[in-house]
């Protein structure tokens, strides 16, 4: 099954430095994401999978064919730096960084998804305050 | 001295603390002659000489330091050769991991019954000296007169009294934990290792022994010995061999993921070994072990502790797909209920017949999914859930399994860097030992005259390892070259008995109590001694100890006897010692006959006295009547053509040429091309290291021209080939003049070749659709324009239907021309299209990621099913970019490359000449073009056909390093008969009967050593008959059988004589 990725105008916008995303990425987190073997390690330790749309090991894939649309996936955001995946790995990669470093390209830009107005009373009352503090921290960069 | 008094218990430097209780069951007078027994053996000889304040010296030529299959392949090569090896090693016994294995891939044979024969021969060769139970602790000097210090441990027993008969196993009271059994069972301080080891001599655990004595006072040999000491042996040789091999990785630190040592029921490969084998501690069943119940399915992880740049080790451990499919298929094929997932990232099935092998395992059941487990939990039944992402689906799923095993990788010994250190031989930064050059000197350490041989320089399988080892032995006699040989025994000389009338002699043996605590010995003899032609019969307690053979040899010359009967245990273990003491008496060593009456009998019927009694009697009836029509039997003495032809004159074949150089012997190389150096002048650089091809073949053959024992003939071809082993005779053309040359030997090292594609992925349509080879040939010649991007798609018509295996060598030759285009190119972009990433050999793996980071090379896994697309432009299809479309299972869609280079990595198969070859030397070949060695795990290198051997590509394409350690591996094999001067055949050969023989031919077929030939009668020219070349026949019988005229008769088991063995069988006891 295909894996279907939000689009977002902002994103595809995104010029990087270096020219592709393998490099922007690689020179944030200091991993060389071509050693992946595509083992599935990762994904299959990490302990929020059920929730993410791309695995850990496709977003690596995803970097390597220098695929844009990858900084549109929940998993990113849904990395919760865990570090069991960078602990795991066979080849040594520090996923967890490489989720970071992801971030970063979306946060520096400040590209935010989040619609304050479109977050229900009933969720605003449940999430924690820390999460909105941090939200508008991130925004304001 | 009796050892009652306390100095002398004292005095005894590592010996066991006896206890005082130790003697008081028994009466004084026994404790007097048992406790200060008459020394009259080894042990004696070595506490005085311990007492004297001296050691052993032992004078040598080579010294092999472990005896696992590497290390007696390679004694038995130079002992063969006349040089004298001492060979040690740790364990109390010899055989080393191989002997762990149930069975071998690809050909599932069983492991103990290969090595075994190995073994049994090892210890009988006259020219071997094997020390167990000792470690090396110090090397001086340097080639050709090394000092080695041995410290030889105590084994607490005499070996030359014990007879390993088990009772000393029995009233050990102390348990503990058998490493053998890659600690799954238990065993007893006083131990053997397993049923068939060599020597079979009880070892005292002196760790665990409490010394109670129980052993001492049932052993009836009388062979334990508390005296006996450790005792340090001086060794001068004039080169040494590493053979120490690997341990297996224990996941119990590293990997703890997967819950080994926490889950009983997660256990690692070698167990499952263990309980696979006929000799392990459930006989062959697999069991879980939490319960002993047979477990509906079982899993297994593989990579575990290997391709780990964390928590494990960076290589690939190379041989552990291989070995998972083999135990699983074999538990697969037993039960089909069991259910079977392996669970993998690569499987590396690279060899000959792997990926065949592969194949059939999942046709048997075996579900393999790609995708490397990330945790394992154990549930209330203590089953395991393991976690894992399927890579091809895309799925993250759980999957119970009743059984785990973790396919744990090969590593360095732990003690490999002192070991290095004692012998001044460098180790790797992961602990295996350093060689000269992975590329061109695979086999010689970093210090002169040690050499290696086996998984002490890296991972391998057997056939790998048994190569290497014979070129261990091959480059460890070349100084010691000159030195004396000695070949065979001195015997006196035989008598002539054939006018003599049958005067018959039977031994029987108690083995202790294991014949004679079964059947009636006394009774046996006396029925023995009524038969007609018997003139003498007795029973001993162990025929095969040291004074019994000199009663049998003694009684011969008293008696008169000249037929020998031994009713004891198996000729196959026996036999030799009892024909040697025949030859000590001068009497021709066919003239014996062996009646197994311990397997047979005792073993078999060991709950029913009477009944193993008669059938112990039938059997040593119908083996007197066999023995009345005994023959001396000659064997055939030939002599040996100093000189081997070597045929093809690549890099294998060349190095072959100095490996019998090295050792002294003329060797003539034919080529078919104008120049030396094969498939390597046509490339640009080897893999795994960036060595260009010309610094690789110039000094060879540099080095070849200056020598003058080698002759080369270039623009050659043998044509005409006639004779046998030691005596061929062979017409070579070269450039339209004929040529004749005398040679003993031959070896084949004629290489491989690309397949030809016909058209498959749009090949020859396109320029810039290139081969490997033609790539290769544009880098070495600089004339490859800039690319893009550039497309390697491998195994390109490999593992199809038409050709079902793996080329072994495409993965790492991609993958060595990717880096190299990116080298050239940083701006162009590579992709290697890949089924699995088939990088094995050492150096190879860590090659492999280098590339993948340096170079950014990007990989795509495609299925089998799904194979690229190619499509040609359509305005310009000769010369325009392509475009290759590629189902990318991560992402889980197609990607198109527009590639303005596409290199394919084509299938390889025998060189052209094969077909012609294989007729001419009568050697077999497979449907791909490449030899069928003898026996594809310890006989690579040799053909059934004796004299004729192989190695290198010819055998199966292979990289350098591997085909390097053949050719001097076939050097060594080849040298053996030349060094031994004369040959012998078979004294046990086919015969043919002239006058029956209608020459149908029938026999010439059956004999799988081609030593049968239709040839016209000498007098009658228009009938054929059967001509058996006794040089090449091995007495096998499959001609008797095959002939339809019973003219073909096997000589030492011929018609009559198994006529009146089974009318003897079936005959009523004649005493009764």
């Amino acid at each position: 099954m295909k894996k279907q990725l939000l689009k977002s105008k902002e994103i595809d916008a995104i010029k990087f430095k270096k020219g592709e995303l393998v490099a922007e990425v690689e020179e944030l987190c200091g991993e060389n994401l071509f050693g992946c073997y595509q083992c599935g390690t990762c994904s299959a330790g990490c302990p929020f999978i059920e929730d993410m749309d791309l695995g850990p090991d496709e977003v690596i894939r995803y970097v390597v064919l220098d695929r844009n649309e990858v900084l549109n996936s929940k998993t990113i955001w849904i990395c919760a730096s865990c570090y069991t995946c960078a602990e795991r790995c066979p080849r040594d990669l520090n996923i967890t960084k490489i989720m970071e470093a992801l971030r970063q390209i979306v946060l520096r830009k400040k590209i935010d998804h989040t619609k304050l107005v479109k977050i229900s009373k009933k969720e605003r009352e449940s999430i924690p305050q820390l999460a909105f503090v941090s939200l508008f921290r991130k925004n304001i960069g | 001295m009796p050892l009652k008094s306390y100095s002398q218990k004292i005095y005894h430097d590592v010996g066991i603390p006896l206890q005082d209780d130790y003697f008081l069951d028994e009466p004084e007078e026994i404790v007097q002659n048992k406790s200060m027994p008459q020394l009259e053996s080894a042990v004696r000889i070595v506490a005085e000489r311990t007492e004297r304040g001296e050691k052993r010296v032992i004078h040598g030529d080579v010294l092999i330091v472990g005896a696992g299959i590497s290390g007696m392949q390679a004694a038995l090569d130079i002992g063969d050769k006349g040089y004298k090896v001492v060979i040690i090693d740790k364990t109390s016994t010899i055989g080393g991991s191989m002997v762990k294995l149930d069975k071998t891939f690809p050909t599932n044979d069983c492991s103990i019954c290969t090595a075994a024969p190995k073994m049994v021969e090892l210890s009988r060769h006259p020219n071997i000296e094997l020390i167990t139970y000792a470690e090396i602790s110090s090397l001086d000097g340097k080639p050709g007169n090394f000092t080695a210090n041995i410290w030889r441990k105590s084994k607490y027993v005499d070996p030359d009294k014990c007879t390993g008969c088990d009772d000393c196993v029995e009233v050990c009271p102390v348990e503990v934990v058998n490493p053998f059994d890659e600690k799954i069972s238990m065993r007893k301080a006083i131990y053997i290792e397993f049923p068939q080891a060599v020597p079979i001599v009880y070892t005292i655990d002196y760790e665990n022994c409490v010394g109670c004595g129980s052993c001492d006072r049932v052993c009836e040999p009388e062979a334990i010995s508390f005296l006996e000491k450790s005792e340090e042996i001086e060794v001068h040789v004039g080169s040494v061999i590493v053979a120490t091999g690997f341990e297996v990785f224990e996941p119990t630190e590293m990997r703890r993921e997967y819950g080994y040592g926490k889950y009983e029921n997660v256990i690692t490969a070698m167990q499952v070994e263990r309980l696979l084998s006929s000799f392990g501690p459930t006989e062959g069943k697999v069991l879980r072990l939490s319960d002993g119940k047979k477990p509906k399915s079982i899993g297994w992880i593989q990579c575990v502790g290997s391709r780990s740049t964390q928590l494990g080790f960076p290589y690939c451990s190379r041989v552990c797909c291989m070995y998972a499919t083999k135990e699983a298929s074999i538990v697969k094929e037993a039960n089909p209920d069991i259910d079977i997932t392996i669970y993998y990232m690569d499987i590396r099935a690279y060899g000959k017949d792997f990926q065949q092998y592969y194949d059939h395992a999942k046709d048997l059941g075996v579900k393999y999914v790609r995708g490397r487990p990330s945790s394992v939990y154990e549930n209330p039944d203590k089953s395991l859930t393991i976690r894992y992402k399927n890579t091809l689906t895309g799925e993250v799923e759980e999957n119970t399994a009743d059984l785990l095993v973790l396919s744990t990788a090969i590593i360095p010994n732990q003690g490999n860097k002192k070991l290095g250190e004692l012998l001044g031989v460098e180790v790797d930064e992961n602990g295996f030992f350093k060689q000269q050059s992975l590329l061109t000197d695979p086999i010689q350490s970093t210090r002169d005259g040690v050499f290696l041989a086996g998984c002490i320089q890296g991972p391998k399988d057997i056939p790998d390892s048994v190569s290497m080892a014979s070129g261990a032995a091959a480059k460890a006699v070349a100084p010691i070259k000159d030195r004396e040989k000695h070949i065979g025994k001195e015997f006196p000389p035989e008598q002539d008995v054939s006018f003599e009338k049958p005067r018959i002699g039977v031994f029987v043996c108690h083995c202790g109590k294991n014949i004679a605590g079964y059947l009636d010995v006394e009774k046996l003899t006396e029925a023995a001694k009524k038969l007609p032609n018997v003139e003498y019969a007795e029973h001993m307690m162990f025929a095969c100890s040291e004074d019994s053979c000199k009663k049998i040899r003694e009684t011969i010359q008293e008696k008169g006897l000249n037929r020998i009967i031994v009713a004891a245990c198996s000729p196959r273990t026996h036999g030799g010692l009892f024909q040697d003491t025949l030859l000590e008496a001068g009497l021709n060593k066919y003239l014996f006959e062996m009646a197994n009456i311990r397997n047979q009998c005792s073993w078999v019927h060991s709950h029913d006295w009477d009944a193993a009694t008669e059938k112990a009697t039938a059997l040593v009836r119908s083996s007197v009547a066999k023995a009345r029509y005994l023959q001396a039997l000659t064997e055939e003495e030939f002599s040996v053509y100093p000189c081997t032809l070597i045929i093809g004159g690549g890099v294998t074949g060349m190095k072959a040429a100095l490996a019998l150089a090295d050792m002294g012997i003329k060797s003539i190389i034919v080529e078919k091309e104008p120049k030396l150096g094969g498939r390597l002048r046509h490339l640009h650089s080897m893999f795994p290291s960036d060595i260009k091809t010309e610094e690789i073949i110039d000094p060879l053959i540099k080095k070849i021209n200056k020598n003058k024992l080698i002759t080369v003939m270039t623009n050659s071809v043998l044509d005409n080939l006639e004779g046998f082993i030691g005596n061929y005779k062979g017409k070579v053309k070269q450039k339209g003049k004929e040529k004749e040359i005398e040679f003993g030997t031959i070896i084949v090292a004629t290489g491989f070749r690309e397949i030809d594609l016909k058209g498959r992925y749009q090949y020859g349509k396109n320029k810039n659709i290139l081969s490997q080879t033609e790539l290769e040939t544009e880098l070495k010649n600089n004339s490859l324009k800039e690319p893009k991007n550039v497309v390697f798609i491998n195994c390109a018509g490999a593992m199809d239907e038409e050709r079902p295996y793996c080329c072994r060598v495409g993965c790492g030759v991609s993958i060595k021309n990717a880096k190299l285009v990116s080298q050239k190119f940083p701006k162009s972009k590579s992709y290697i299209l890949y089924r699995d990433m088939r990088v094995f050999g050492k150096e190879e793996e860590e090659y492999y990621s280098d590339v993948l980071t340096n170079h950014h090379v990007t990989t795509i896994r495609y299925a089998a099913e799904k194979k690229p697309e190619i499509i040609l432009d359509k305005d310009r299809p000769g010369d325009g970019s392509v475009t290759v479309k590629v189902y990318d299972d991560i992402l889980n869609e197609e990607i198109t490359i527009q590639a303005d280079l596409l290199v394919l990595t084509i299938n390889t198969e025998g060189e052209v000449m094969t077909e012609k070859l294989k007729n001419m030397l009568k050697v077999p070949a497979d449907a791909a073009g490449f030899y069928i060695e003898t026996h594809a795990k310890i006989k690579p290198l040799d053909f059934s056909t004796s004299g004729v051997y192989l190695c290198g590509a010819a055998h199966y394409p292979k990289n350098l390093v591997d085909s390097i350690a053949q050719a001097e591996g076939a050097a060594s094999r080849a040298s053996i008969p030349i060094s031994q001067e004369r040959m012998k055949g078979e004294g046990i050969v086919a015969e043919v009967n002239e006058y029956l023989c209608r020459g149908c031919g029938i026999c010439e077929s059956a004999c799988a050593y081609s030593a049968i030939e239709m040839k016209p009668h000498p007098k009658d020219p228009s009938r054929f008959v059967a001509e058996v070349n006794r040089a090449l026949c091995k007495g096998c019988g499959s001609c008797a059988a095959a002939c339809l005229s019973s003219a073909i008769e096997q000589k030492g088991y011929d018609s009559k004589q198994i006529n009146v063995m089974i009318a003897a069988l079936l005959e009523k006891e004649v005493a009764a």
